[in-house]
């Protein structure tokens, strides 16, 4: 066999074998890496950090754990954000019955963390309010940016030491009346709940959003048509905001943490606890990434040389 | 809607006499009407298909196209017939949203009716993979008893203050939490995961430079691909930033690959993809019109 | 062994027992397959109740009485006829009376397309707007954008980009809609030119779709090694 075939033709379990070790090895050492945020991350982090804390904000968690690897990491740095600046806030899912209950589990792992600092951990009713789950997103969103209040009748919540109660008994919805009265809808997506988002909300109030990396080239259109005040990408995005809330925006001299288009200084959270899926999977994307662009090209090659081969079998042939 | 009858007319006391009766009613109403709808003859189905179509897109319609008062107190009344109308789409909107979600509940049980038809077929006629069927089944009726179990034990306000510590779960919350986090999560993860090997593999043997287009795809993913790289945008921007002293007006600040990718992100990448979608959102808005007005191929046929 | 440990060894195995379809299709793979349709669809029976229909048709049917001081609710009987309504989509299964599983269905459609101008209108209509950028530059001081310009100034560079903006969308979009047979030469080669540019889209979603696919593997390789092994089975972390 020519070196073109074999390059063209490696053993589907040896390319599997690779990746696997390209994934896995990684993940052992801590390699701290150079970062420079996209500016929609910055966008959002600068609307998230200057949100008015006693008006309430619509998160809308829609993702499950088949995309765990970057929307947890981008779920739990929203979560740390209204945590720590005592962000008032109203949770639904519309795209997968499992998502409320795999937000209820990130809430509670971040509610661990605050208590392992003596920190009062967010209590349920009083500092956010669970919807749950609406089918059929589409309608459930027309609903809720039409005639929130009614789409929202009968809903109960649990407070703590209390039976399921009416979710406008809470302080979190006492002047919510329309989606206007939230001042932001923050929706953390695999799925095309962020379009349904956008079509039916949009000019009602402000929009962030936080995608998988597959639906970041999408979002992007509605970002740069103002449709939305920030967005954050995939894993890439998961590590920006986790950087930003580290190091904050146009606080130190570093040039990748500035935002020349609104220089007032945002203060992140240093030294706490910022840290998630987005440092510890960054590094390894690299190696993962270096894999397949690697493998591309050896492919190519390997295309290369057969054409060549087969051009000079035929020049020897006449 | 509720409004053409006094409100007494549609609504009881929790557990009342009256409201039993009534949904007693309102069931055998329901029945005799399904009923009826058996006994159609054919030429009137597509119409009565048709009907329900355009009466539901109708609404929107109209609450959207509709003029609206400006204000509305809780105790106003309408002045005119327009302002009755509008004052009747907006009372009704809710109506409207919550008759959907119901109805898509029900059709999303439709779902699980069908697994289970076929899985019970599969069991009952001994299919090689009747084991398979069993252990199917098995999961979904485990799953759904602790979920629930674990559900009526939280609706108690001590038991579910109780449960805040995994200490105290008893077997129905461990049961729900090794189903749900313990093993459907890690598979719904492992199943979405498994798209990696895939596609690595496909770029491998077919992501070959053949022609133009797979020339440009192949450039501008590499280049997607190089720029999410944190430490090669670095290096490579740190190179470029180094040849120009950072000045952002040098031309050499253009080979910077943050520089590129955005300027290949805003002017070619987003109208590009901008123009997918709108030439989906002409579709689905032509798809719509043509649903509603019942001129889609085989609409109620 | 504790509680955390056999969660997570459950889940190694199962994920295990899923990936070893990447060797050959074998019973393993298949009877973890089973659990996971299983498990997935007990859970959507339990929210479909608890979630959705409990609180937004039985609970509004039936009427609650007064929680914690909030009001008690009438119970409104007329919820009862949504159910025949739903269940006629059951009917996809007769070979007789299927059609009457459409009634349902061209409901849930109707709301929808009903929907459509509006929602168009909304998310098209300010991308239409944001995509009619000047062409012609205002200021000609510089050729790129200096440190200190006006929010208003148009300079060289900047047209140039907007130009090259209103070419892809403008021809990208001549390519969708001129899909069928064009005789016109100038039309053919502004929809070759849409088609290379919607190639550089599609490179763009390649890419992003490479990091999501990469970190979900990435994802289930810590909870293998680092959730699993190093913290449960060595218990370092």
């Amino acid at each position: 066999m020519s070196i073109a075939n074999k390059l063209q033709t490696l053993p589907k379990t040896a390319i599997y074998g690779i990746l696997i070790l390209c994934t896995s090895l990684p993940l052992f050492f801590q390699i701290p890496l150079p970062n420079n945020p996209d500016q929609a991350s910055k966008d959002f982090f600068r609307e998230m950090m200057t949100l008015d804390a006693s008006k309430p904000v619509l998160l809308s968690s829609d993702w499950t754990n088949s995309t765990r690897g970057e929307s947890k990491g981008q779920m739990k740095s929203v979560l740390r954000m209204f945590m720590r600046r005592g962000q008032k806030f109203v949770l639904y899912s519309t795209a997968d019955p499992q998502a409320p209950q795999v937000a209820l589990d990130v809430i509670a792992e971040v509610n661990r963390e605050r208590i392992k600092k003596n920190q009062e951990p967010y209590k349920r009713f009083e500092d956010y309010v669970v919807l749950g789950f609406f089918p059929n997103a589409e309608a459930a969103i027309n609903g809720l940016a039409n005639d929130f209040k009614a789409t929202v009748k009968g809903r109960k919540d649990f407070p703590v030491g209390k039976e399921a109660t009416d979710v406008f008994q809470s302080p979190v919805l006492k002047d919510v009346d329309s989606i206007k009265d939230f001042q932001m809808v923050v929706v953390v997506t695999a799925s095309k709940t962020s379009n349904f988002t956008v079509e039916r909300v949009y000019g009602k109030t402000k929009l962030a959003f936080a995608v998988t990396g597959v639906m970041g080239p999408e979002t992007k259109v509605y970002y740069q048509s103002k449709q939305l005040v920030g967005f954050v990408n995939g894993l890439k995005g998961a590590f920006d905001i986790e950087q930003l809330m580290e190091k904050g925006l146009n606080v130190d001299s570093s040039a990748s943490f500035r935002d020349d288009t609104h220089p007032a200084p945002v203060e992140g959270f240093k030294g706490d606890d910022n840290v998630g899926q987005g440092t510890r999977y960054f590094p390894t994307l690299h190696f993962a990434m270096a894999l397949m662009i690697i493998m591309v090209i050896l492919g190519n090659v390997g295309m290369v040389l057969a054409k060549k081969d087969s051009s000079k079998k035929e020049l020897g042939g006449r | 809607m509720f409004n053409l009858l006094p409100i007494a007319f549609w609504s009881d006391p929790a557990g009342s006499s009256a409201l039993t009766g009534k949904i007693v009613f309102g069931l055998l109403l329901g029945v005799g009407l399904l009923f009826a709808l058996t006994k159609v003859p054919t030429q009137m189905r597509r119409s009565i298909v048709f009907g329900g179509t355009f009466l539901s897109g109708l609404f929107y319609v109209l609450f959207y196209l509709w003029p609206q008062p400006i204000t509305r107190g809780p105790n106003d009344v309408p002045r005119d017939a327009v302002e009755g109308v509008a004052f009747w789409l907006k009372d009704s909107f809710s109506v409207v949203v919550n008759f959907t979600q119901i109805i898509s509940g029900f059709m999303l049980g439709l779902g699980v009716y069908s697994l289970l038809r076929i899985h019970l077929t599969r069991i009952a006629k001994g299919h090689k993979d009747a084991f398979f069927s069993f252990v199917l089944l098995g999961s979904m009726v485990a799953m759904a008893f602790f979920a629930y179990g674990d559900y009526i034990l939280r609706l108690d306000p001590v038991k579910a203050q109780e449960l805040e510590n995994p200490d105290k779960w008893g077997p129905l919350t461990r049961g729900r939490d090794l189903l749900f986090d313990g093993l459907l999560q890690q598979m719904d993860a492992a199943m979405f995961s498994i798209i990696a090997f895939f596609i690595l593999s496909a770029a491998y043997r077919a992501f070959r430079v053949r022609s133009v287009e797979a020339t440009i795809l192949l450039a501008t993913a590499l280049l997607v691909i190089l720029s999410l790289m944190g430490l090669v945008a670095d290096r490579v921007d740190g190179f470029f930033g180094g040849l120009v002293a950072n000045d952002p007006n040098d031309f050499f600040e253009n080979f910077k690959l943050t520089t590129l990718r955005n300027f290949i992100g805003d002017n070619l990448q987003t109208p590009s993809i901008n123009g997918i979608t709108l030439g989906t959102g002409i579709g689905a808005l032509a798809m719509g019109l043509r649903i509603w007005l019942g001129l889609e191929k085989g609409s109620g046929n | 062994m504790s509680y955390p440990f056999i969660k997570a060894l459950v889940g190694v195995l199962a994920t295990v027992g899923l990936y070893s379809v990447l060797y050959k299709e074998n019973k393993f793979y298949r009877f973890f397959e089973h659990v996971f349709l299983g498990l997935a669809t007990g859970w959507t029976i339990f929210v479909l109740w608890a979630e959705v229909l409990k609180p937004s048709w039985y609970e509004k049917m039936m009427g609650t009485p007064s929680v914690n001081g909030g009001p008690a609710t009438d119970g409104q009987w007329a919820y009862i006829l949504l159910l025949p309504l739903g269940l006629m989509a059951y009917f996809v299964f007769s070979k007789k009376h299927n059609w009457m599983s459409r009634i349902p269905i061209g409901i849930i459609l109707g709301l929808w397309s009903g929907q459509q101008v509006q929602v168009w209108f909304n998310t098209y209509g300010p991308q239409i707007k944001g995509a009619m950028k000047p062409i012609l530059p205002s200021a000609f001081s510089s050729f790129t954008v200096p440190a200190n310009a006006s929010a208003v100034d148009v300079y060289p560079s900047q047209a140039l980009s907007n130009l090259l903006y209103i070419v892809t969308l403008l021809s990208v979009l001549s390519y969708f809609l001129f899909s069928f047979e064009v005789k016109n030469k100038a039309i053919i080669k502004f929809n070759m030119l849409g088609r290379y540019l919607l190639m550089i889209g599609f490179g763009a979603i390649f890419g992003s779709t490479v990091m999501t696919r990469f970190t979900l593997l990435i994802d289930r390789m810590y909870f293998i090694w680092i959730e699993f092994f190093q913290q449960q089975v060595l218990g370092r972390g």
